[in-house]
């Protein structure tokens, strides 16, 4: 579901179609005409921003044909009657007239995804990046408990990471709301094993995700922003507010390996080491710690990014010091323990990855998550809740000003903000070297565009010129486009809405027109 | 003609972990190739794990830090670039809060620096206010 696999997760997706030929049933779930679905044995091409009107339909035909799992509901899971209430007015058809689907189509898919020895749902920012992106996980997990696909090999919720590190990142702590070990700061226990170990009184209340410190930078509340390795200037949404914001800091620190859009704005640019410069691990997107190892001597002038941190903390009388990445990961290890005690560098070079949670170094790893689904009744300590969730349009709906409907993604050969991708090696065929406007041949028509034309792009909130590209992969009403270019900023277009929960905004879907430029 | 030096890697984009094999000779990077030996991979790589890899040696690296004076950012000294940062941190946190700084993490970025990164930002700032790329 929302996941452009091929394009986004090459390898795993090159894994998925092996086990399409080997006989597994993929059901791509998207507004576009992806490659995936060349191997798929349906496509449901849902219109942008439905996916809960699709999965409460599908929720309701699994309970009214009784293909619920209905041991695995009575041991594990709580809240089964609210759910049945909720989704009562999600007929087939009524949801038919929201997802642009047919009642058959939904009617199939709930029966197979239930009646499956093993399913799994795989999703990426398809599902996450709209306003009602924590909603669309809460009904992805209803769909999983109702069914019992979870917690057994070939089941399960497998949300793709779009970064080498984006798990790791999160589990080490750069959340407002956890440290290291993915526990919650609130949670006086575990904040008092990290007290004791750091020397210092921590702050239980959560902090601010990065939605609401654009929101605080505008009222004044946060005065200094310090950035690292990342370039929100052109990734995140309705950039010229974004660049106002930028503007309205006091203090703007940019670590980063290039002078990015985001660093020419900065105070004070800190150069730092990429890629292939530096040691340490990374967690993947299903739970796997990797070694990366430097194969490079960087340029003597610049500094890994720990050791920067760590000059600057013990200039402001926090001393911090550490020998190695190694240094630093025995000091996790020891406060973390429960997830990587015995994740050893030793037993990394060795075994080459291991998956957390693994508490000692005799402990295999675990490779299955939520297995306690499976195990018996009474070692089950507390019961999964279903939530259930309305269904909420897209907040910027196409109207007759601005007809068409945006949804961003990425593209194949290109990676974000494009400063790593622009060097690829020499004599690499490069098949996309520029941003396009992806458009329909029906709409292309209409408008009297050719492939290929450079068009106006228009949203409430700017506007960019673009060369079109004439493509079935979208359908009429729908226009496609990524960010990965400085050239042709699409999020200057994008909407400033997110989900509140989450903070995740909402890149999938803002109204736009296109127009020909006059000659 | 200098030895080529074989590294073993984990790539650095996405997140799906696939192991690489990296040919080194002088300093540069010259070939990637999947490691067969990967778990995740078993040798296959895609076009960015492959080829994407010149960013590394590029010539508009930055190589120096820099401070914006007169409106214009112009090379400096570590030092010096500390020395600023130190000063308008510590008076933003004296006259407004720890509250009132943030950070953007980086999902690119080793565990073993967002663990620090986190840290400094607990510690020696005192604020919850980290966050990452997770979102976009």
């Amino acid at each position: 579901m929302g996941s452009n696999t091929t394009e986004a997760h090459p390898i795993i997706a090159n894994r998925m179609k092996k086990a399409a030929k080997a006989g597994l049933k993929i059901i791509v779930i998207d507004p576009r005409k992806i490659e995936m679905t060349k191997v798929a044995h349906r496509h449901l091409q849902i219109n942008v921003g439905t996916d809960i009107a699709l999965i409460n339909a599908m929720i309701r035909i699994i309970l009214k044909e009784g293909l619920f799992n209905e041991e695995f509901i009575r041991q594990f899971t709580s809240e089964l009657e609210a759910l049945k209430k909720l989704v009562e007015p999600y007929t087939p058809e009524f949801a038919a007239t929201i997802t642009g689907l047919t009642p058959e189509e939904i009617d199939l898919t709930a029966r197979e995804y239930a009646s499956a020895g093993k399913a799994m749902i795989a999703y990426t920012l398809g599902i996450t990046e709209h306003h009602c992106g924590v909603n669309n996980v809460f009904d992805i997990a209803n769909l999983a408990l109702l069914t019992g696909h979870i917690g057994r090999e070939g089941t399960g919720i497998m949300p793709l990471r779009g970064q080498n590190n984006v798990q790791g990142a999160g589990d080490m702590g750069c959340l407002p709301n956890q440290l290291a070990g993915a526990i919650s700061l609130s949670n006086d226990e575990y904040r008092k094993r990290y007290e004791e170990e750091w020397q210092i009184v921590l702050n239980p209340q959560a902090g601010d995700t990065q939605t609401r410190t654009f929101d605080k930078i505008e009222s004044g509340e946060v005065k200094a922003l310090y950035v690292i390795g990342e370039n929100p200037l052109m990734a995140d949404v309705h950039m010229n507010h974004t660049k106002k914001l930028l503007e309205n800091l006091d203090l703007l620190i940019v670590q980063d390996i290039f002078l990015t859009e985001t660093a020419k704005m900065a105070d004070v640019v800190l150069p730092a080491r990429s890629w292939g410069e530096v040691d340490g691990t990374y967690t993947n997107t299903d739970r796997r710690i990797q070694r990366v190892r430097k194969a490079i001597e960087p340029h003597p002038n610049t500094k890994e990014d720990w050791e920067i941190l760590c000059e600057i903390s013990t200039r402001m009388n926090y001393p911090m010091n550490y020998n190695s990445s190694e240094d630093i990961w025995n000091e996790v290890r020891k406060l973390a323990w429960e997830m990587y005690g015995g994740i050893s560098y030793r037993r990394l070079d060795q075994e080459y990855s291991i998956h957390y949670p693994c508490p000692d170094e005799n402990h295999p790893g675990t490779f299955i998550m939520h297995e306690r689904f499976h195990q018996s009744e009474n070692e089950i300590q507390t019961k999964s809740t279903f939530v259930p969730v309305e269904y909420t349009p897209p907040l910027e709906m196409p109207d007759e000003e601005y007809p068409f409907m945006l949804t961003t993604g990425r593209r194949y050969e290109s990676y974000n903000t494009h400063t790593q991708t622009r060097h690829y090696a020499a004599g690499v065929k490069i098949k996309q070297t520029e941003e396009t406007v992806d458009i329909h041949p029906d709409d292309a028509a209409l408008l009297g565009i050719l492939d290929g034309e450079v068009v106006k792009v228009q949203s409430r909130r700017g506007e960019l010129q673009v060369k079109t590209k004439v493509t079935e992969q979208v359908v009429p009403g729908l226009v496609f486009m990524s960010f990965h270019w400085s050239e042709v900023p699409t999020n200057i277009l994008t909407l400033n809405e997110f989900d509140p929960i989450s903070g995740t905004a909402e890149f999938k879907a803002c109204a736009v027109k296109i127009s020909k430029i006059s000659a | 003609m200098s030895e080529t030096n074989v590294v073993k890697t984990v790539c650095g984009y996405c997140g799906t972990g696939c192991g690489l094999i990296l040919e080194v000779e002088n300093n540069r990077i010259m070939k990637i190739r999947g490691d067969k030996d990967a778990p995740v991979n078993k040798g296959q790589t895609c076009v960015k794990g492959a080829f994407a890899y010149e960013y590394v040696h590029a010539k508009n690296r930055l190589t120096a830090p820099l401070i914006r004076k007169a409106g214009e950012l112009v090379e400096t000294t570590w030092e010096e670039a500390y020395q600023f940062i130190v000063e308008k941190l510590t008076s933003i946190k004296t006259n407004f809060g720890a509250k009132s700084i943030s950070l953007f993490a980086c999902a690119r970025s080793t565990n073993e620096s967002n663990y620090v990164t986190q840290k400094f930002m607990r510690t020696a700032i005192g604020s919850n206010n980290i966050d990452g790329c997770n979102r976009t």
